[in-house]
C-alpha cells in the first residue's frame, strides 16, 4: 500500500532530514512510527499524501507515484491526514461542514457527501453531532471530527501525525479507540507518536533516527530494546520497563509488552508465589500468607490535614461562568443576606442544581514549602481553580486568602500577583517581546523595580530555568525550540520572585525527553524552598514529585491526601476515571491473579520489582527445593536458560539490516 | 466554559424564512432598506412596521432573544437619532439652553429617523437571526460570483470569511488567556501610558504569532484534504430557489407598493 524505496527528503538542501528510508505498508497493517523531536517522523507522514515530495529515491501509494501531479488528489483522498494540533485544521464552524470539505473539494454529489457525513461520522462516536460549533468541542472531539473529515474522503490509509500529543487521557484513550477499529473494519493505519502505550496496540512498529529506520518489528520485538529506545529518549511501555528490571534483578522472564503477558509468564515461572484467589476472601493453598493482606483500606481523605503554615487558603470557595447567577449572588451579599453558615449556602445548590458551578464549595490550604498535585479531568475545575489563586478569577462566593489576607480587594490582589507565580498551559504561546530579556523582564519592570534590579533578576530566573544568560539574551524568543521558549516563559514568571508557583501541566505537549528534563527542573525548584502547585494528567508524575494530591470531579473537590493515601483507592480512582499510577496499577493485576501483596502501600517501580522478585525468587526456590527432593535435574534452571535464550534471540534479529528482507516482502 | 463569543446570534428554527434561501434573503433585505428609505412620512412607517411585526411573527424568534440581539443596535440609532434632534433647526422653538436650541423640526425628524433606523436593524437583525452565518457567506459568495468574470475572487472572498467566523471564538479564548497570563505577570492598563502600551504589546504579539502558526498548519491541513479552489467543487448544501422565495418577493413588492400608496395619500 505505501513503499519508500531509498527515500531522501531535505528542507534547505544540505542536511537531510530523510535518508535511505525503506518503508513498506501492507493494506491493513496497523503501523506505528516512533523517534524523538527532529527524527524525521513528521517529514516522513507528509510523504505519505504528497504534501512533500522525495528529493532522492521513490514513494508509491497504492500503486501511485507522489510525485505524479496527475494523481495528487488520488493520493490524497487515498491516504488521507490528521495532524497534531486539533485547533489548527477544521475548516468550518459546523461538524457537517468541517467533515464535508474534503467530499466537496472531490466533486461529490450532495446526496452522497450528506450520506458520507453521516457515516463518518458515526463511524467515529460522533452520531448526531452534525450542526454543532467545532470551537466548542473537546480536544478528543475535534480530533474525532478531523479523523471524520477524512474518512468522508473514502479513504484506504489514515496517517494520524502525533494527533494525540496535545489531548488529555481520556481524549487520548477515545482516539486510539477509534483508531482500533477502523483498523478492524480494514483501513490502513499509520500512527506517527510518542506515547509508547499506542506503539503496544500497532501491528508494527517502526523508529526513526535522524532521518533514517533506527529499529523495525513488532512491538513485542522492538519495544522490549529499553537501551537502543533510551538512547532515542524514548519511553518504553511500562509492562515492559518493569519485566526488564525484574530480568536484571534475576527473575526469568521475557521482556514482553503487556501486563497481562507478564503476569501469565510470572505465573508460569513460580504458580507459588500466587496462592490467594481473588480478594483473599478463599485462600487456595497458604490462608496464612492471604490473610497477611489487610481486608480494608483507611478512607479516602476527603480534607486536608497538612501541617505547617498555609499560604494559601481557600474557603468555601465557589465560582460559576454563569454572570447573571453571580450578579444575583454578590447583590445578595451586598445586602447582607448572604449567611457565612456553611449549611445554608449548601441548601442553595439544593435550590438551583441546574446551576453551572465551575467550581463548587472547596475549602483547603497551600503549605509553605510543599509540592501540591492538582489532578482531574477536563473541565473539572483544575485550571478554574488556580486561578483563583492570583485572582484572575474572584470567587462568587467563599474567600481566597494569601498569606493570610482576603484578595477579594485590589491592593492585596496585586500583591497576591507578585507573591504567586501563575504559569499557564503553553506558557509559550504568550512570548511577546524582541528579545529573550525584554520578555522575562516584563514581571520585574511591571512590578516597577529599579533597572539593575531587573537584570539581576532575569539572570537569576534564565539561570534557575538551564539557560546561558549571555547566550540567549539578545535572541529573540521565537528563533529558540520550543523547549527553550517554554523555560524562557517559566523565567518570566519566576523573574518576579514569587513564594508559590502554580503550573498549569508544565509538560504538556512535550516528547518525553523534554518532559524529564522540565519536571526535574521544577522539583529543583521545589527543593530550593519553593512551593509549588502543579495541575497533570500524569499520576505517574504526581505520585512521584508531589507531598499531597488534591483531585477535582465536577468541580468539587474529590479528595486531598499524599500521593500514598489517595493513590491505592483503585476502585474510586477508577470510578471517576482517572486510573491509578503504573507501578500501582501492575501491583493491583498482580493481587488480582493471586499475589498477596499488600493493598495498603502505595509502590514505585524499585518497591515493586523488589517485592515481586522476592516473592517470585522464594517460590521458585521452594519449588525447586520441592523438585530436587524428587528429581535430580532442576528443571526450573532450565526453563531460566531456554528464556535468556529465546530472549537473546529477539534482541538480535531486530537489528535493521537483518530485518530489512522481512521488511520488502 | 467561556461563553464570552456567540457570533451571529442565530437563532435555530424551522420557519419559512429559517426555510428561504439566503441569496433570495440577502437580495429582499437590501430590497427591504430601498423600501424602508422611500417611506416618507410616520404613516408609511407604520406599514413597514405592520410588516416587520408580521416578519417577526413569521419567524417564530423569542421575542427576549430578538431584544437582546437588537440592544446594541438600538443604541446606534437612538446617537443618531439624538443627533438629528440638536442639527435640525426647523419650525418653532421649544427649548434652548445656551447655544443649543431645540425646535419642532428637530423632535420630528429626530422621532423620524429614530422609527426608521429601528425598523430597518429589526428587518436586517432578522435576517442574520434566521440564517447561519456560514448560509450567508456562501449567499454572498454566490451573488459576488457574475463578478468573477471581471477579476473579482468571490470564492476566495467566501472562504476567507467562512475561516475567519470559524477561528474567531479560537482568538476570542486565546486573548482571555494570553490577557490572564500577562495579568499575572503584573501587566496592567492602570499604570500609565507606557505600562498600557506594553500591556497592549503584550497581547497583541502572541496573538498575532498564533494566528500566523494556526495558518500554517490549516493551509497544510486544507492541502491535504485536496483543496484546490472552486474548480469542481460541489456542496454539501447547494443552494436552490423554492417557491417560498417568490413567495417572498411577492410579499416585498406589496410592502413597495403599501409604502407609494401611503406616501401619495398623506
Amino acid at each position: 500500500m505505501i513503499d519508500s524505496t531509498n527515500l531522501g527528503f531535505t528542507y534547505d538542501g544540505q542536511t537531510f532530514a530523510l535518508r535511505d528510508v525503506n518503508v513498506h505498508v501492507n493494506a491493513g497493517e496497523f503501523v506505528c512510527i516512533l523517534g524523538g523531536n527532529g527524527s524525521g517522523k513528521s517529514t516522513f507522514a507528509k510523504h505519505i499524501n504528497a504534501l512533500l515530495a522525495p528529493d532522492e529515491g521513490s514513494m508509491t501509494v497504492d500503486g501511485n507515484d507522489t510525485r505524479d501531479q496527475r494523481a495528487l488528489y488520488l493520493i490524497r483522498s487515498t491516504a488521507g491526514m490528521v495532524f497534531q494540533n486539533p485547533d489548527d485544521q477544521l475548516v468550518a464552524s459546523l461538524v457537517e461542514d468541517d467533515v464535508a470539505f474534503g467530499p466537496e473539494n472531490l466533486g461529490v454529489e450532495p446526496a452522497e457527501i450528506a450520506s458520507r457525513v453521516a457515516r463518518s461520522l458515526a463511524e467515529v462516536g460522533l452520531m448526531g453531532f452534525e450542526k454543532h460549533e467545532t470551537h466548542a468541542l473537546s480536544g478528543g472531539q475535534k480530533q474525532r471530527v478531523a479523523i471524520a473529515g477524512v474518512l468522508a474522503m473514502e479513504p484506504k490509509i489514515l496517517i494520524l501525525d502525533e494527533a494525540s500529543s496535545m489531548l488529555d487521557p481520556r481524549g487520548r484513550k477515545g482516539l486510539l479507540r477509534v483508531c482500533r477499529e477502523l483498523h478492524e473494519a480494514g483501513l490502513t493505519i499509520v500512527m506517527i507518536t510518542h506515547f509508547m502505550e499506542e506503539a503496544a496496540e500497532a501491528d508494527r512498529v517502526i523508529v526513526l533516527e535522524e532521518g533514517r529506520v533506527a529499529l523495525e518489528g513488532t512491538p513485542d520485538e522492538v519495544l522490549v530494546r529499553t537501551d537502543v529506545l533510551a538512547r532515542l529518549n524514548l519511553e518504553v511501555p511500562f509492562a515492559c520497563d518493569f519485566s526488564v528490571q525484574l530480568r536484571d534483578s534475576g527473575v526469568d522472564v521475557v521482556p514482553c509488552v503487556h501486563e497481562s503477558a507478564l503476569i501469565a509468564q510470572l505465573r508460569n515461572a513460580a504458580p507459588a508465589a500466587f496462592p490467594c484467589t481473588e480478594g483473599y476472601t478463599v485462600a487456595q493453598d497458604a490462608s496464612a500468607v492471604c490473610a497477611i493482606a489487610p481486608m480494608k483500606l483507611p478512607p479516602l481523605p476527603r480534607t486536608s490535614t497538612a501541617e505547617g503554615t498555609p499560604l494559601i487558603e481557600f474557603d468555601h470557595v465557589s465560582y460559576t461562568y454563569d454572570a447573571a447567577m453571580a450578579k444575583r449572588q454578590q447583590k445578595a451579599a451586598k445586602r447582607g443576606k448572604a449567611s457565612t453558615d456553611v449549611q445554608a449556602e449548601r441548601a442553595k445548590w439544593g435550590n438551583d442544581p441546574d446551576a453551572l458551578w465551575a467550581v463548587r464549595d472547596v475549602t483547603f490550604s497551600v503549605m509553605e514549602g510543599e509540592f501540591l498535585g492538582i489532578a482531574g479531568h477536563t473541565g473539572s475545575g483544575k485550571s478554574t481553580l488556580i486561578q483563583h489563586m492570583n485572582a484572575l478569577v474572584r470567587p462568587t462566593m467563599g474567600r481566597v486568602l494569601v498569606d493570610g489576607k482576603d484578595i477579594s480587594d485590589k491592593a492585596a490582589a496585586t500583591q497576591a500577583r507578585s507573591l504567586v507565580g501563575v504559569v499557564f498551559q503553553y506558557p509559550e504561546h504568550q512570548l511577546f517581546a524582541a528579545t529573550v530579556f525584554d520578555d522575562v523582564a516584563f514581571g520585574p519592570r511591571n512590578m516597577g523595580l529599579s533597572e539593575e534590579e531587573v537584570v539581576e533578576r532575569v539572570k537569576e530566573s534564565l539561570a534557575q530555568v538551564g539557560l546561558d544568560y549571555d547566550e540567549v539574551q539578545e535572541k529573540s524568543p521565537f528563533e529558540l525550540s520550543g523547549g527553550q521558549q517554554r523555560r524562557v516563559a517559566f523565567a518570566g514568571v519566576l523573574a518576579m520572585r514569587p513564594r508559590v508557583l502554580v503550573l498549569d501541566e508544565p509538560a504538556a505537549g512535550l516528547d518525553p525527553a523534554a518532559r524529564r528534563d522540565f519536571l526535574g527542573m521544577i522539583s529543583d525548584l521545589h527543593k530550593r524552598g519553593l512551593t509549588v502547585v502543579m495541575v497533570s494528567h500524569s499520576m505517574d508524575d504526581l505520585a512521584r514529585l508531589t507531598d499531597r494530591v488534591l483531585i477535582m470531579k465536577e468541580g468539587e473537590m474529590f479528595c486531598v491526601g499524599t500521593p500514598a493515601e489517595v493513590f491505592i483507592h483503585a476502585d474510586e480512582l477508577n470510578a471517576i476515571g482517572l486510573g491509578q499510577p503504573c507501578p500501582q496499577r501492575m501491583a493491583g493485576k498482580l493481587r488480582d491473579a493471586g499475589m498477596p501483596l499488600d493493598i495498603s502501600v502505595l509502590y514505585d517501580e524499585a518497591s515493586l520489582v523488589r517485592e515481586v522478585a522476592g516473592r517470585v525468587a522464594q517460590a521458585v526456590a521452594e519449588g525447586s527445593a520441592a523438585h530436587d527432593a524428587a528429581q535430580p535435574t532442576p528443571a526450573s534452571a532450565e526453563s531460566a536458560a531456554e528464556g535468556f535464550a529465546a530472549n537473546n534471540a529477539a534482541a538480535t534479529a531486530l537489528d535493521h539490516n537483518q530485518h530489512n528482507e522481512g521488511g520488502a516482502r | 466554559m467561556n461563553g464570552a463569543f456567540s457570533f451571529g446570534s442565530y437563532c435555530p428554527g424551522d420557519s419559512p424564512l429559517h426555510k428561504m434561501d439566503p441569496r433570495a434573503k440577502l437580495l429582499l433585505g437590501c430590497a427591504f432598506i430601498a423600501a424602508v428609505l422611500c417611506a416618507q412620512g410616520f404613516a408609511a412607517l407604520g406599514v413597514v412596521a405592520l410588516f416587520v411585526l408580521a416578519f417577526y411573527a413569521i419567524s417564530r424568534v423569542p421575542p427576549s432573544k430578538a431584544a437582546k440581539s437588537l440592544a446594541p443596535l438600538l443604541f446606534i440609532s437612538l446617537f443618531a437619532s439624538l443627533l438629528n434632534l440638536f442639527v435640525v433647526q426647523d419650525g418653532a422653538t421649544l427649548a434652548q439652553l445656551g447655544f443649543i436650541r431645540i425646535s419642532e423640526g428637530g423632535v420630528r425628524q429626530c422621532l423620524f429617523i429614530g422609527a426608521r433606523l429601528v425598523l430597518m436593524m429589526m428587518g436586517m437583525s432578522l435576517i442574520t437571526m434566521t440564517t447561519m452565518t456560514l448560509d450567508l457567506t456562501e449567499a454572498f459568495e454566490r451573488l459576488l460570483s457574475p463578478f468573477s468574470r471581471i477579476g473579482l475572487p468571490a470564492h476566495e472572498l467566501g472562504m476567507i470569511m467562512g475561516i475567519a467566523l470559524r477561528f474567531m471564538p479560537q482568538f476570542a479564548s486565546e486573548l482571555v488567556t494570553i490577557r490572564r497570563a500577562q495579568i499575572s505577570r503584573g501587566a496592567s492598563v492602570a499604570g500609565g501610558p507606557a505600562k498600557s502600551v506594553r500591556m497592549l504589546i503584550s497581547l497583541m504579539v502572541p496573538l498575532f504569532a498564533s494566528a500566523f502558526r494556526h495558518a500554517e498548519t490549516l493551509s497544510a491541513a486544507m492541502d491535504a484534504r485536496c483543496y484546490h479552489g472552486k474548480v469542481g467543487r460541489t456542496r454539501l448544501h447547494p443552494l436552490h430557489f423554492a417557491p417560498r422565495d417568490g413567495v417572498a418577493v411577492a410579499v416585498i413588492a406589496l410592502l413597495f407598493a403599501g409604502i407609494f400608496a401611503v406616501n401619495a395619500l398623506v
